[in-house]
């Protein structure tokens, strides 16, 4: 898993804005449990990811607390579509091998 | 429970050298993440680990970014340098053997540094160029940090020295020289510093990620031999250009004192400096 998180984090945003508990929760139930690693690890890939300009955040308020938000930049849709295709050459090419 | 965690997590962070404002952003949605549900705080990893994690991701990009940013600042100080350097030769000097002796060390220092300077800054920059992974083990930015610190502290050592000269000369040499001079040092010094700020919070990260440090064969992508020999090399190749250009001049005596002169102060460089910058393991 380690060499597809960028990948993984922004095809969960890829619907809309969440924030980290969010991401976590929709890659646990996309994943349907198989990538359950420890959630705060997510948020230094998040971070990273701002850092790099593929999402941006805000605070919102919710339930009284103070919450991050995250969200696709137009950069980061580009990476997306752009790591997505090489993902499915790549998957393609193991499925033709191993089947 | 939360509430200690926090509390472990801050101190972690704290210990891998995040900034305090980074810090409370971390903890305050960590915080909000861990009210979420109930076994949130089981499932949330050890505040070391998840310490350590942003300290791994954050550091490959902030070295880097600081790498790039001192490249920046030492292009702006070299230029100057060339132009003054270039200028001096139309500046009326006097012989350099009569100036008073903080002016004749001001120039070694003039000429020495700015060597440093410029080999530490290009490795540095090369290695970030070479090394594009997100996560970039402990020891390898270390050796960027510190790589990217010397250029810019011997870039300093530069216009510190060149304004010395220029104050110290400013008697007998043409006003436009010390005028531009001492401008370039005005603009570049200040540079310089900023540039160094970010530098600064590079090297305040300390993730704890296993790997090699490498070193300048791997930088260069040369074929491995003895570093010293390799070093050797160099050293003679430098003294000898130096020689060459004074003999075309017309002072080969002076080129061969001044070539074994650079090329003695390339190894005692490389000795010094060597290990600290990652050149040899």
């Amino acid at each position: 898993m380690k060499g597809h998180v960028d990948l993984l984090l922004l095809s969960t945003l890829q619907a809309g804005p969440l924030h980290g508990y969010g991401v976590v929760e929709k890659l646990r139930g996309l994943s349907d449990g198989a990538f359950d690693l420890a959630e705060g690890t997510v948020y230094p890939a998040l971070y990273r990811l701002e850092a790099a300009g593929l999402l941006s955040s805000s605070w919102t308020k919710a339930s009284g607390r103070s919450r991050r938000v995250y969200e696709l930049t137009k950069r980061g849709r580009g990476e997306l579509a752009r790591s997505r295709d090489e993902w499915k050459a790549f998957s393609q090419a193991v499925e033709a091998v191993v089947t | 429970m939360i509430e200690s965690y926090l509390e472990a997590l801050d101190l972690e962070l704290a210990d891998v050298g995040i900034p305090s404002r980074l810090r409370r952003r971390i903890l305050a949605e960590c915080e909000d993440h861990l009210r979420s549900d109930d076994g949130a705080l089981d499932r949330f990893g050890a505040p070391a680990e998840v310490a350590n994690a942003f300290a791994s991701e954050l550091g490959a990009r902030t070295s880097r970014r600081a790498a790039a940013g001192a490249f920046v600042a030492l292009g702006v100080a070299g230029a100057f340098y060339a132009v003054s350097f270039i200028g001096a030769s139309f500046a009326g000097h006097p012989a350099p053997d009569t100036w008073p002796l903080l002016a004749q060390l001001a120039l070694v220092a003039g000429i020495l540094a700015p060597q440093v300077s410029f080999v530490a800054g290009s490795l540095a920059l090369v290695r970030t160029l070479r090394r594009r992974e997100p996560v970039l083990p402990s020891a390898e930015l270390r050796v960027i940090n510190r790589r990217t610190g010397v250029a810019l502290a011997f870039g300093i050592v530069t216009m510190v020295a060149l304004a010395l000269l220029a104050l110290e000369l400013r008697n007998d040499s043409a006003g436009w020289w010390v005028a531009i001079t001492l401008v370039g040092v005005a603009i570049s010094t200040p540079l310089l510093v900023l540039a160094a700020l970010p530098t600064a919070v590079a090297a305040r990260l300390k993730p704890r990620v296993a790997g090699d440090s490498g070193d300048l064969f791997d930088d260069l992508g040369f074929v491995r031999t003895d570093p010293w020999r390799f070093a050797s090399l160099v050293a003679l190749g430098l003294g000898l250009v130096v020689f060459l250009v004074a003999s075309v001049q017309g002072d080969p005596f002076d080129g061969a004192l001044n070539g074994t002169a650079e090329a003695i102060a390339c190894l005692l460089g490389f000795a010094a400096l060597g290990r600290y910058l990652g050149l040899r393991r």
